[in-house]
């Protein structure tokens, strides 16, 4: 039914910050850290920010090479990155 | 009348399976996979948006999940987020209103440009060109796997009959010239606002097709097949004059509420009429009117429909207010009837007079009470003050994505 698992865990993340990129890539994760495995992301969904109370979330929808998506939120006051939730190759 | 044969200036967009599509967009894995999204995942839930995909199944948008499942297995849902709908629908919006101020959305996933009076800063361009260039725009700064459908006509009505004539990701033009041809391909049900009823009426007066209803007088449509102006706004409309850029007069606002768990149980569905009203009430606010009506409405688990509604002589916009309203409603419903959806609305909605100052003490307490609240709530999320009556039914019942119009989307977000 709905592929998605909610993990919900603070991870390391290497992010990248264009100076040429349009705006949907100019910044975004580009290797993350989880359970001591490196994931390398290799397509970004969809970036968007929402709220959470009065905090700045920016969502980014992350896919990997093995047909594997990804939820991360960066916290923007906290300055941490979360793993929310992730799909595995359908 | 002839067809208007004016050249076509208003173009309507129309995102492809929009809330599907925006999830595929994000789930790369999901594309080009049959998938749908519905507001709350469970057995018997309905489909609210279904990709291109699945649609190619026979899966349609307000089937069960179950009946989606039987048939194709793999079907894969999710739930609604609507932050990312909101992305979506605030970028589509910055693209249109950069060709033209005299944009408009009629729909989360629809909005219409008018070009009328631009053609200066067209530099000569034809709409169409301008319709591939915002496909473009919609790939490169929405998503590469976002899609539009473009509708280029003299009228918001043809225009959007021409988004719709090759989905997706079409681009097609509608005027006097290939009106005819346009008409001899589609059914009477394909017209945008010719559902089963409307064919049967059409029907019974010998009109069969569009090219009949076409060729129908003005007088047969208003005085026998309508029996109103809407005959005459029908004539009109099909021959593209423009009878649909008004703005229609705020009727009700309400919310309803399918229970996960049908219940008798009166104090769990008095929490949840409490969630209804407060719900209500900041959107009576936020459009700045009152209402005077109030209405309680139920379908029930043995299949009957309860409803109970009063027009009062004051009005009301707090939501106490409401409740105290609504629970008069509330308890005309039978005892022991197990509910299955519950809804109010409000009506004889006029604009607000808060800004007159009123004689009584209680009111005006009530006044600034409320008031204080919604900013409360504006500033921390929402529900975070709340009516004590409120608490079961904010544990279970989620904000849905508002399908009729954008009015709500800025709310909306608040809580999501």
């Amino acid at each position: 039914m709905d592929p998605t698992i909610e993990i919900n865990e603070m991870v390391d993340i290497v992010p990248i910050f264009r100076a040429r990129a349009g705006t949907l890539h100019i910044c975004m994760p580009w290797k993350m850290r989880y359970h001591g495995q490196e994931i390398e992301f290799t397509r970004l969904g969809m970036r968007h920010p929402t709220e959470k109370g009065k905090r700045m979330i920016h969502v980014f929808e992350m896919g990997d090479e093995n047909s594997n998506d990804y939820r991360l939120e960066f916290d923007s006051e906290r300055l941490t990155w979360t793993l929310v939730s992730m799909i595995g190759g359908i | 009348m002839k067809l208007n044969d004016e050249k076509p200036m208003i173009m309507f967009i129309d995102l492809n399976s929009a809330f599907a599509t925006a999830e595929q967009q994000a789930h790369p894995s999901l594309r080009g996979k049959p998938m749908g999204v519905t507001n709350r995942i469970s057995k018997e839930c309905c489909v609210i948006a279904a990709s291109y995909e699945a649609k190619a199944l026979g899966i349609k948008v307000g089937m069960r999940l179950s009946d989606a499942k039987a048939i194709y297995p793999g079907f894969v849902i999710l739930e609604t987020d609507a932050p990312k709908y909101h992305q979506v629908y605030e970028k589509l919006v910055r693209i249109m209103k950069s060709y033209s101020p005299k944009t408009f959305m009629k729909s989360i996933d629809e909005g219409v440009i008018d070009f009328h009076g631009m053609e200066p800063v067209l530099n000569g361009r034809t709409l169409q060109e301008i319709g591939y260039e915002i496909k473009q725009r919609v790939k490169d700064e929405i998503g590469d796997w976002m899609r539009i459908n473009v509708g280029i006509a003299p009228n918001i009505f043809l225009a959007k009959q021409a988004a719709g004539w090759h989905k997706p990701d079409g681009l097609d033009t509608i005027d006097a010239h290939n009106l005819r041809a346009y008409y001899a391909e589609m059914e009477l049900t394909d017209l945008t606002g010719i559902a089963d009823r409307n064919e049967a009426r059409l029907n019974s007066y010998g009109i069969m097709t569009p090219l009949q209803f076409l060729d129908a007088d003005e007088y047969t449509l208003k005085k026998r097949v309508f029996r109103s102006i809407t005959g005459t706004y029908w004539f009109r409309r099909l021959r593209g004059y423009e009878i649909d850029d008004v703005t229609t007069k705020l009727g009700m606002i309400g919310r309803q509420w399918v229970l996960r768990n049908p219940t008798y149980d009166r104090d769990k569905l008095r929490s949840y009429l409490a969630f209804l009203c407060e719900t209500s009430g900041v959107k009576v606010r936020y459009r700045n009117v009152e209402a005077r009506g109030i209405c309680v409405w139920a379908s029930l688990q043995n299949g009957e429909f309860f409803q109970s509604k009063r027009m009062y002589k004051s009005s009301f916009f707090t939501n106490q207010e409401i409740f105290r309203r609504a629970t008069e409603q509330f308890n005309q419903l039978p005892s022991g009837v197990i509910v299955q959806t519950l809804g109010i609305y409000c009506y004889g909605v006029e604009p607000s007079r808060r800004s007159q100052i009123g004689m009584f003490e209680d009111t005006l307490k009530l006044e600034e009470l409320t008031k204080a609240v919604d900013e409360i709530n504006d500033f921390y999320g929402a529900f975070t003050v709340h009516m004590g009556t409120t608490l079961e039914g904010k544990k279970v019942i989620k904000q849905k994505i508002p399908f009729g119009g954008t009015q709500y989307f800025e709310l909306l977000l608040k809580r999501a």
